[in-house]
């Protein structure tokens, strides 16, 4: 939440380097409660005031990292569970976003869909993991349908929003130029609310993740969070450091990657959101 | 909404207030309708999907027995409790970064980083420190309500307009008033609305927590009959999920309007929004 | 003995891509018990000079002494009244007119009192227990002059009250603040950017310049107004300061920023 400066343009790989340093630097001193916090996790260390099986020391969990990711333990699992994950992104955002524009355009259809999501939502989706598992077995596919399940409802609703929002003079202008249902909803409306379904992908996709993750640690499967519950079972404690920071990690990139993604595709949206 | 209800009632005026608000739910009873004929007519198998009526039977004799009532009662013990507690604290490191940078520069990229890990992660972590218990689910929940409570805390101080701190300080408000007679009461509507979201995850939290391991709460008990196979009985467990999770939302969109009921621009905070 | 004594008073705002400065060596004393108005064109500088009168933002050089202190914060002092009401939206009417009263620590008796006779004052009896979102601007211009009364500030700075409302209340209220005022003779700073109105209240109006911001001309009103709004409003005295005023202020809003010097306007 803090303005970086900008460190002045070089030329050569010179002001290149120094450009880096810089932003480096800068970042540090962003993210100095972390360094902090990664100081005071070490010192703890250093003067045995924990036991490396409850609290591994940095050096040890850096070099589990190294280990891991050079053996492929972290690659694999994450894949899975990445692929897992946006799958069923995928599928929540097709049937949420028709769902919505369906919603929006229909009383009937309002009616009918309108209570079963304002029950749905509040619902912790993840205790529908053992029906999942039942129906759909332990593999990918279970996890991804649950992740389905609980992020389409989000889409749903922002969808929704996004094209009753649609102003009625925009549509009144459509129809008076002879435009069809299909065609409102492809030309006018959607694009409309692209804004809106896009902020739905946003703010659903580290809840894609989430479940993804905390299905795996629930009913194993494969992926990194079943990778975690096996590490704790035996006691790998460096191993269960380095699949929290993988998670850690996964969610912010992503995140990064979809606020510059939205500011590059609509960048006339007016944001209120901002952490 | 309640067209149906009224075309069912007719021109005769407007249908009573609970008689609009039943007919919001026949879809639900359709759909219940629905799941009960496609098991009885044999469509889906019944060992994969118990109809309604075994549903309602399995959690009748759940309440009966107590088997309901003692595994609800420890799960909401312990998500309240964390929300409570994540809620206090959100709305007090909230309050903290809205006001002073430096709290704003310390706290700011904690929250940043930690928004995107699944605080489910942390259990098998708190597990081998706490042990399998009730720290260890309350410790998750305040944690994954922490964060909704301070973002909407903070953005909701940063709204307040600069005049409505003027007027109290020209009225002769000392400085550490300002923030609780003038600031809190001033972001009210945006910390009740992240307090909204952490309700919705402080049951998410306890139950995954109960699903990884725990020896008591709903989130097991559903997993154990899953295990089992006794699937009416697990389907019973879900049902009391859902019906609470619901009523503690609308229980709390209540209680929000009714604290809110000075706040001209929260005209759309219960609904679904 | 004057009550508000500002000198070479300067404001500067800066910003990444530079200093803009808002105020420029602004001197000004104000008496005891006088109604001055100050006016401008837009982003003149004139709200802001209220607001480091009124010790919300600090000045960058020069002083401002009230009753020969220094103005260092905001104090139940200088009471203040926003354009934009300010007023607390989750207190009701009674509420808020009692929160500037809970400050000076009277008795819930003597306060209960003050706050009636207050609300009888400003015609809002029988909405004591409204919350501003149910009330017209108009009304909540009266509460928030009523709250600011109600503590009984020596000074009374006024940032465009009555900006937000329609002509017909803007009026009443200009009656209403005027009858007020002659009551109490409080001293009265008005930031306002309609010319009639400063005229209309005030004994001394005050034109600044462009940004950034110095006074560029005064103007003494003796105007009679025992006849009525009417009979004022009329009257070839009135219109003829009033035409003067507005003149002075056209010309700064058609000058090159930092005002026409006086000199330029000699001629006319």
């Amino acid at each position: 939440m803090t303005d970086r400066a900008r460190a002045p343009a070089g030329s050569s790989t010179g002001g290149a380097l120094r450009r880096i340093a810089a932003m480096l630097r800068d970042w540090v001193f962003y993210a100095y409660p972390l360094v902090l916090l990664v100081l005071l996790w070490e010192a703890a260390n250093r003067l045995g005031l924990t036991r490396p099986l409850f609290l591994p020391s940095v050096p040890d969990v850096i070099r589990q990292f190294a280990t891991m990711l050079v053996s492929g333990e972290i690659v694999g699992p994450l894949a899975l569970s990445l692929y897992r994950a946006f799958a069923g992104l995928a599928l929540a955002t097709a049937f949420g976003v028709a769902i919505g524009l369906f919603m929006s355009r229909s009383r009937f259809a309002h009616w009918a869909f309108d209570p079963l999501v304002s029950i749905a939502l509040p619902t912790p989706k993840i205790a529908f993991v053992p029906i999942f598992i039942l129906w759909f077995g332990i593999d990918s596919l279970s996890k991804i349908l649950l992740v389905a399940f609980t992020c389409v409802l989000p889409m749903v609703v922002a969808t929704y929003h996004g094209a009753v929002g649609v102003s009625r003079s925009v549509i009144w202008s459509a129809e008076a130029m002879g435009t069809s249902e299909s065609k409102m909803l492809y030309r006018v409306i959607l694009p409309a609310c692209m804004p809106y379904i896009f902020s739905g992908v946003r703010v659903t996709t580290p809840v894609a993740l989430i479940t993804a993750f905390t299905a795996e640690m629930i009913a194993g499967g494969g992926g990194v969070g079943a990778n975690l519950m096996f590490a704790q079972r035996f006691f790998q404690t460096s191993t269960v450091f380095v699949d929290i920071l993988v998670m850690l990690i996964t969610g912010f990139v992503f995140d990064s990657i979809l606020l510059r993604l939205r500011d590059r595709l609509i960048p006339w949206q007016d944001e209120a959101e901002r952490q | 909404m309640g067209t149906v209800a009224q075309r069912l009632i007719g021109a005769a005026g407007a249908p009573p207030r609970w008689l609009q608000s039943g007919a919001r739910f026949v879809p639900v009873v359709l759909a219940l309708t629905l799941w009960q004929v496609i098991v009885d007519l044999g469509l889906v198998n019944r060992d994969f999907l118990p109809s309604f009526s075994d549903t309602v039977a399995a959690l009748a004799h759940m309440i009966r027995n107590g088997e309901i009532g003692l595994n609800l009662f420890v799960s909401l013990y312990r998500a309240l409790s964390g929300l409570v507690i994540g809620s206090f604290l959100g709305i007090g490191i909230g309050l903290l970064m809205a006001t002073s940078a430096r709290a704003d520069g310390f706290f700011g990229p904690l929250v940043a980083t930690t928004y995107s890990l699944p605080k489910a992660a942390l259990v098998p972590l708190f597990i081998l420190w706490f042990g399998i218990g009730d720290v260890t689910n309350i410790l998750t929940v305040v944690l994954a309500c922490l964060l909704p409570v301070i973002v909407a805390t903070y953005h909701g101080v940063k709204a307040v307009p600069p005049v409505l701190v003027w007027s109290a300080r020209a009225m002769g408000t000392p400085g550490p008033a300002v923030l609780w007679r003038i600031l809190l009461p001033a972001a009210l509507g945006s910390i009740l609305t992240g307090v909204r979201i952490a309700l919705s995850f402080c049951f998410v939290l306890t139950i995954s927590a109960e699903m990884i391991a725990a020896k008591t709460g709903i989130g097991k008990l559903i997993f154990i009959y899953g295990e089992n196979g006794a699937y009416a009985f697990m389907f019973g467990g879900l049902m009391a999920v859902v019906i609470v999770a619901y009523a503690a939302d609308r229980a709390l969109v209540a209680a929000m309007h009714y604290i809110l009921r000075w706040d001209d621009s929260l005209h759309s905070v219960t609904s679904y929004d | 003995m004057s009550r508000i004594v500002i000198a070479h008073l300067n404001k500067i705002y800066k910003s990444r891509t530079g200093d803009v400065p808002a105020l420029i060596d602004i001197n000004l004393d104000i008496g005891d018990g006088e109604f001055v108005s100050v006016i401008g064109p837009s982003g003149c500088g004139k709200s802001t000079l209220l607001y480091i009168l009124g010790g919300f933002i600090a000045a960058d050089g020069g002083s401002i002494l009230v009753d020969g202190k220094p103005v260092t914060g905001p104090g139940t002092d200088r009471g203040i009244v926003f354009q934009e009401y300010a007023l607390f939206p989750w207190l009701t009417v009674d509420q808020n007119i009692h929160y500037g009263l809970e400050m000076v620590g009277m008795s819930r008796r003597e306060r209960d009192e003050i706050v009636r006779h207050l609300i009888r004052t400003v015609n809002l009896e029988g909405f004591e227990r409204r919350f501003p979102r149910e009330l017209s601007g108009g009304m909540k211009q009266r509460v928030a002059i009523a709250r600011t009364l109600a503590y009984n500030p020596h000074i009374l700075l006024l940032d465009e009250p009555f900006g937000a409302l329609d002509s017909q209340t803007r009026e009443s209220m200009q009656d209403e603040l005027r009858r007020l005022w002659l009551k109490e003779r409080k001293t009265v700073v008005m930031v306002t950017h309609d010319v009639n109105e400063a005229v209309y209240l005030s004994e001394r109006v005050v034109v600044m310049s462009k940004r950034p911001g110095r006074i560029v001309e005064e103007f003494k009103i003796a105007v009679d107004r025992a006849g009525g709004r009417e009979a004022t409003v009329l009257s070839e005295t009135f219109t003829r300061i009033r035409n003067e005023v507005w003149l002075s202020v056209r010309r700064q809003v058609g000058a090159a920023p930092g005002g026409a010097d006086r000199n330029e306007m000699a001629g006319g």
